[in-house]
């Protein structure tokens, strides 16, 4: 906080150096508004215009009407017991992996995190299914419990409890995504100094590491809140049979509905969403507000504690089988059900075969093709946002005033709205941006490149967010003193600080794009299927085995592709890092 | 896709918009009358699966090769939804549309978006799956019958009443009319039926009956023994069983509430020649022996039923008047989300 008053002086000198620059920069300010407000928040707000109008008069009764009916506030009330209860048990399986992998000795660390990105990455009918299998009269959960005494009851998967452990389960790893790079660049002489002035370690972990981590914390913490607002999948497929509503899952009934007033009654419950992500949005600024970095380090992954061998090997085992359960469960379930010719026959070898897997990549030509139209979507998708989203960073990391703060607030709606709603909206946008006017982008791939772009850039944003805030401002004046300006201070000392930050959240934005469903459901068109919509059609014709063999290569794919880079990641820290 | 890496080269998104904008203007052909044959594009929007739309307009195109038809594909729910929202943006893309029920149909109908076209093919198609004035016709038979879990359940029911009976408490599962187009259908039908009413919704609630999101579901859950009694779609249960999923389909005795698929088309077609020529193909006998190999009860007389489906003249229906199901479908909802409340 000291800090701060010399700089805004500073910085202030250094714009007046930059007269025009000056002059101009509100008039950028403005126009890089209004750019973001066109393509991020004026789609939502042509839905929203639907909750205000009827036969072309301006009206509040949807919003009385909503607004009256008891359904929704049980609705509200569920979904802010969902969102809390997923969104802390979040924050805590990330924070725990997190600081355990950055912090604590332990063998095949590498590995271990490829399956913490797991649950994320596969599909949540899939996590749902394998889940509630687990958890079935004739699952292993009650057959274990039978063991105990008293005859304890498998826990209900179809409530609050298990919509907030599964959504908890399929997130953490966006916590932990977030996390993991800050803790490793806490820098270790801190903890030291607390060591020596008698500070505990627990003690020590409150008061130092907590703090100094938080901007990833709230970062991913974020994310993971948002995710769990606009999750659509597993609250349907688990409050559905128990008659749990949430906003998106009621939104969705309302926009299936009929009549002129579905999409007015969506809108009106599209808004309280709305003020619930900005809430979220609002409160995370509030606790990022205290955090500042002294010193910049580069990211540190020895391990700073080291455990005797065998309480090593206790924590390596606990971990694992945590990871089996949460991780590789699904996955098999996945794998298994993929091999059977028929739901319900024996899981016997003469029902198991490959057929369903030549169907896919044999006989039908979607799958390959919109494997091909993802990846190229996923990439190009990352891409621009990694430039962008970058940009947008930075500004809000340099310039943190009403107009950087605003621009966030706006990347953020996207984001949170439930899919269908969003996919909604980009039709109402892009079909005629102007009355009369039909750019032809919807019904091509472009419409699915652009929704993916807004509604995946916060990611990308939150992700070099954080990663500029590990950087002490002293660094980049230090950069400027010895002369590196422009690209050179970039290259040489802001990217290689920034990196493990920056490509966290291009890879989150990767697999979103990658694997995204809802969204693409509505506005693919002919030649552009995505994987999401081959899954999706194979789900709603009954063909699950199919969708399973298909998921179950993608997932195997990221994992392939995921052990890849963390090979090199190996060899980059050896051959140029020169580390260990 | 290669456009993709083509625009790539460029990030802004102004230069992005303006190449797309002069690529879209092309796609849109205005139909060319030569000779006897229809040409032009065509979009397509269905719920039927994907491979099933695929070999319906493979099979048109081979008649009429100067023909694009452009499939999307999606729930009846999303595509319904998809055409709201074009239709608020000013402008629906679709031309030939073919999902759930009647009572989708009427809905757009009474919104004034579908063209009226009386098919010469539909004469050989029962009148009360045809839209007298010509907006819409039936294109199959689905009807929803229980399904049972041969290996539990090894005295087979053949009554609606097996679902609500205390013997099968717990038991038993249904799609949510809430996500399922053809459940709200289904729902509309049955509470409408003298013998049934909302009591049978009632008595399924007081049973423990699980409801899932759809139909899928429903046979997920019956089919791996997580439950033993559903209702369903019937040919989702024969396709079941014939890839060797052990369960069985029965249609009750006290009849069964059907959905006909219909076709129809949009009110502001840019190619109406050859959305008409499409349809007459859809309800043709050819295009109903399609129907047939793919698996579904056709329509039209005299073309037989698939493998494990009853034909048309071998089931009683549960019916009700589409136009009232239309206007009471949303409190039928609210009512249905009540009576399941917590």
């Amino acid at each position: 906080m000291t800090a701060k008053p010399p700089k805004a002086e500073e910085r202030k000198k250094r714009d007046s150096s930059f007269s025009l620059f000056f002059q101009s920069k509100n008039l950028y300010k403005i126009a890089g508004l209004l750019v973001i407000f066109v393509f991020f928040l004026l789609p939502v707000l042509r839905l929203v215009w639907l909750s205000f109008v009827d036969d072309g008069s301006l009206t509040m009764q949807y919003y009385t009407e909503v607004l009256k009916e008891p359904a929704t506030w049980k609705t509200v009330k569920n979904t802010i017991i969902v969102v809390l209860g997923s969104t802390t048990l979040a924050l805590v399986l990330g924070i725990l992996f997190s600081w355990i992998v950055a912090y604590v000795q332990l063998n095949g660390k590498r590995a271990m995190q490829l399956f913490i990105f797991l649950p994320f990455v596969i599909p949540s009918y899939i996590t749902t299914l394998a889940w509630t299998q687990f958890f079935s009269a004739s699952g292993p959960v009650t057959a274990m419990l039978s063991w105990l005494p008293g005859e304890p009851q498998a826990p209900n998967l179809y409530s609050i409890g298990g919509i907030i452990l599964l959504l908890g389960i399929s997130h953490y790893p966006l916590v932990y995504l977030f996390t993991v790079n800050v803790f490793r660049k806490i820098p270790r002489e801190l903890e030291e100094a607390a060591a020596t002035s008698g500070l505990s370690k627990k003690r020590a972990f409150w008061k130092i590491v907590l703090p100094l981590a938080l901007p990833g914390i709230a970062s991913g913490g974020l994310i993971a809140f948002l995710s769990n607002l606009d999750n659509f999948g597993i609250p349907a497929f688990l409050g559905t049979p128990a008659n749990i509503r949430v906003l998106s899952t009621y939104i969705y009934e309302q926009v299936v509905g009929f009549g002129p007033s579905a999409f007015s009654r969506a809108a009106v419950l599209s808004v309280i969403l709305g003020v619930i992500a900005l809430l979220g949005t609002v409160l995370q600024w509030f606790l990022l507000r205290r955090s500042r970095v002294n010193e910049t380090n580069r990211s540190d992954s020895t391990p700073r504690i080291y455990l005797s061998a065998g309480k090593q090997k206790f924590l390596e085992v606990a971990l694992w089988i945590f990871l089996f359960v949460t991780s590789l469960m699904p996955l098999i379930t996945m794998g298994a059900l993929s091999l059977i010719s028929a739901y319900g026959v024996p899981f016997k070898l003469e029902n198991l075969s490959l057929r369903n897997y030549e169907y896919v990549f044999l006989t039908d030509s979607k799958p390959l093709s919109a494997l091909s139209n993802s990846l190229q979507l996923a990439l190009l998708t990352m891409f621009v946002c990694l430039v962008i989203g970058t940009a947008v960073a930075y500004l809000r990391f340099k310039y943190s005033d009403w107009s950087t703060k605003i621009a966030e607030l706006f990347m953020t709606i996207p984001y949170a709205l439930p899919g269908t709603v969003f996919a909604l909206c980009m039709i109402f946008m892009w079909l005629e941006p102007i009355p009369g006017w039909n750019p032809g982008i919807y019904g091509t791939v472009w419409i699915l490149f652009i929704a993916y772009v807004t509604r995946f850039l916060v990611l990308q944003v939150r992700g070099s967010y954080t990663a500029f805030l590990q950087i002490d401002p002293s660094m980049e004046e230090a950069a400027r003193t010895s002369g590196a300006a422009g690209w050179v201070k970039w290259r040489r000392i802001l990217l290689p600080l920034l990196f493990p930050g920056i490509i966290s959240g291009a890879l989150l934005v990767f697999l979103m794009a990658l694997t995204e469903l809802t969204v693409s459901s509505l506005l693919w068109s002919s030649g552009s299927e995505t994987v999401g919509v081959v899954i999706f059609g194979y789900e709603q014709a009954g063909y699950s085995t199919y969708s399973t063999a298909f998921s179950t290569v993608l997932v195997l794919g990221i994992l392939f592709g995921g052990g890849l880079f963390m090979l090199l990641g190996k060899l980059w820290d050896r051959k140029v890092l020169k580390t260990k | 896709m290669k456009k993709i890496f083509f625009g790539s080269a460029s990030f802004c998104i102004a230069t992005l918009l303006a190449a797309c904008g002069g690529e879209g203007g092309g796609s849109y052909s205005s139909t060319s009358k030569e000779g006897e044959g229809v040409s032009g594009t065509l979009d397509f929007y269905t719920s039927q699966p994907d491979a099933d739309a695929q070999g319906l307009v493979d099979a048109f195109k081979k008649q009429n090769p100067d023909v694009e038809i452009s499939i999307f594909r999606s729930g009846t729910e999303e595509v319904v939804s998809k055409i709201q929202a074009e239709n608020q943006g000013g402008n629906i893309q679709a031309d030939v549309l073919l999902v759930a029920d009647s009572v989708t149909f009427e809905n757009f109908k009474a919104e004034e978006l579908l063209l009226s076209y009386e098919s010469p093919e539909a004469a050989s198609i029962d009148d009360a799956f045809v839209d007298p004035d010509g907006t819409y016709a039936g294109t199959k038979i689905m009807a929803t019958g229980i399904i049972v879990n041969t290996n539990e359940v090894t005295d087979l029911p053949d009554s609606w009443s097996s679902l609500t009976d205390g013997a099968t408490k717990g038991q038993a599962v249904m799609p949510s009319p809430l996500y399922s187009g053809a459940a709200a259908y289904n729902l509309g039908v049955i509470t409408r039926q003298d013998d049934f009413g909302w009591e049978f919704y009632e008595a399924l609630n007081a049973n423990d009956i699980m409801i899932t999101q759809g139909n899928g579901a429903v046979l997920e859950s019956v089919a791996t023994g997580e439950k033993n009694y559903g209702m369903i779609v019937d040919f989702l249960a024969a396709r079941a069983k014939n890839d060797g999923s052990p369960v069985e389909l029965i249609y009750p005795k006290e009849g069964v509430p059907v959905i006909t698929e219909p076709v129809g088309i949009l009110a502001n077609t840019e190619n109406e020649e050859a959305s008409k020529a499409f349809v007459d193909f859809i309800l043709s006998e050819e295009g109903q022996k399609l129907a047939s190999e793919q698996g579904y009860t056709p329509i039209r007389e005299g073309v037989e039923a698939p493998k494990g489906l009853k034909t048309l003249d071998e089931m009683t229906i549960l019916n009700a008047e589409a136009m009232e199901l239309l206007e009471t479908r949303n409190d039928d909802k609210a009512k249905f989300g009540k009576i399941f409340g917590e």
